[in-house]
C-alpha cells in the first residue's frame, strides 16, 4: 500500500508540473488536441497507481512525452497559422446579420438546439436579437447582439469611474499587506491615519481594502474570535 | 519560450534515456544469455564444475540488473526471470538434465525481455 501511497504522491506533483508547462489556458479553454491530451494523462496516470507491479516509469514517460509536443505543438502553430488552422480549424460565423447560416451549421453538425441552448447559456432567449455568432474553435458559441439589444456602457451615457483597478486587501486578519499598499500607490502614513479616525489598531481589523483613491472599506475583528 | 525550451530539453533527456535503456536491456540479455549458452554447453560436455561457476555468474550478473529491470519492466516479468535462472544454478549443482529445460526457459525469457524494450515495428503496432 505504501506503494500506491508514494507514486499516487509522485505523480500527483508530475502532473501538476505538467499542467502548469502545459499553461494557465489549459485549464480555463480547450482546444481539441488539448483535449485530448488531457484524457490521455488522466487514463496514463492511474495505470501505474492501480497496479503495482507495472513500473512507474510506464506512466510518467508517456505524461511528460504528451505534455512536451503539445507545448512543442503549441509553440509550432504560433509560428506557422496554417499549420495551426489544420490542426485546430478556425472560427466560423452561424449568423451572419441576423440571418442564420444552416449551410454552416449543417457542415460544422450544430443543431438548432445547440445553438438555442448556447443562447440560454448567454441569457439570450431571443433569436432575433442576434447580429452575429461565432463558433470558437474550441466549440463554444460567441454572440455579438443588435445594437437595440446591446447593454449601455459607461461611454454611452458619458458617466466616468471613481478608478480603473479593482481595490486591493490591505489588512487580512490583523496583518498589513505593505506589498499592495505600495502598488496602489498608498503607504503606512496614510493607513494608519484612516484607522487612527476609525480608533482602530491593525491588529483590530479583520478586512481591509483600499482602491487607487483611497476609498476604503474596513471590517472589524470580532472580538473574543 | 522558457516552456518551448524546457519541453525540447525534457523530450530530448526521455529519448536519450529511453533509447539508453534500449542499449543495456541488449547488452545485459545478450550477455546473460551467453552465460545460459555456456552453462548449457558445460553441462553437455559433462564438466559440472564448470557449469556450476557459470550458473553462478549468471545468478549474480542477473542481480546486479534486477533493480533495473524491475525499473522498466513488468514486475511479474522480473520475478519470473529470477526463478528461471534460480533453477537453473539448483540443476547445475545437482548435475540434473532438467538444467535443459530450465535454460531453454531462460533463454526465452530473456528473449521476451529484450523484444518487449526494444521498438521493433510489429512491437509499436
Amino acid at each position: 500500500m505504501a506503494v500506491v501511497l508514494i507514486r499516487a504522491i509522485i505523480l500527483y506533483l508530475i502532473i501538476t508540473f505538467s499542467l502548469r508547462l502545459m499553461g494557465k489556458r489549459q485549464l480555463g479553454e480547450l482546444q481539441p488536441s488539448e483535449l485530448v491530451v488531457t484524457i490521455l494523462i488522466s487514463n496514463i496516470a492511474s495505470v501505474p497507481v492501480e497496479d503495482s507491479s507495472m513500473p512507474m516509469l510506464m506512466g510518467v514517460v508517456p505524461i511528460l512525452t504528451l505534455v512536451c509536443l503539445d507545448v512543442i505543438m503549441s509553440a509550432v502553430m504560433l509560428k506557422f497559422p496554417k499549420f495551426r488552422r489544420l490542426m485546430i480549424g478556425s472560427p466560423r460565423v452561424i449568423i451572419s446579420q441576423g440571418v442564420i447560416l444552416q449551410k454552416e451549421m449543417k457542415r460544422l453538425r450544430y443543431t438548432v438546439d445547440d445553438l438555442i441552448e448556447a443562447m440560454h447559456e448567454e441569457q439570450i432567449f431571443d433569436i432575433t436579437q442576434i447580429y452575429y455568432a461565432i463558433v470558437e474553435t474550441n466549440g463554444k458559441i460567441h454572440f455579438l447582439k443588435k445594437k437595440d439589444f446591446q447593454a449601455a456602457e459607461k461611454a454611452d451615457i458619458s458617466c466616468g469611474g471613481s478608478s480603473d483597478d479593482p481595490p486591493a486587501v490591505i489588512i487580512r486578519d490583523g496583518k498589513e499587506d505593505t506589498e499592495q499598499l505600495q502598488f496602489m500607490g498608498l503607504g503606512m502614513g496614510w493607513l494608519h491615519e484612516q484607522l487612527r479616525e476609525q480608533q482602530l489598531s491593525i491588529s483590530d481589523v479583520f478586512l481591509m481594502t483600499a482602491d487607487r483613491n483611497g476609498k476604503n472599506t474596513i471590517i472589524r475583528r470580532q472580538r473574543g474570535l | 519560450m522558457n516552456r518551448f525550451i524546457v519541453s525540447i530539453i525534457l523530450l530530448c533527456t526521455m529519448a536519450a534515456g529511453c533509447f539508453y535503456s534500449v542499449y543495456l536491456t541488449v547488452n545485459h540479455t545478450n550477455e546473460l544469455s551467453s552465460l545460459v549458452d555456456r552453462v548449457e554447453q558445460c553441462h553437455t560436455d559433462g564438466d559440472d564444475e564448470k557449469a556450476l561457476e557459470y550458473a553462478k555468474q549468471l545468478e549474480s550478473s542477473w542481480n546486479s540488473i534486477l533493480h533495473y529491470s524491475i525499473l522498466i519492466n513488468d514486475l511479474g516479468h522480473a520475478m519470473e526471470i529470477t526463478s528461471c535462472i534460480a533453477e537453473i544454478s539448483s540443476f547445475a549443482e545437482e548435475g540434473n538434465d532438467e538444467l535443459y529445460a530450465a535454460c531453454d526457459r531462460a533463454q526465452a525469457q530473456l528473449d521476451l525481455f529484450r523484444q518487449m524494450q526494444t521498438p521493433t515495428l510489429w512491437k509499436i503496432l
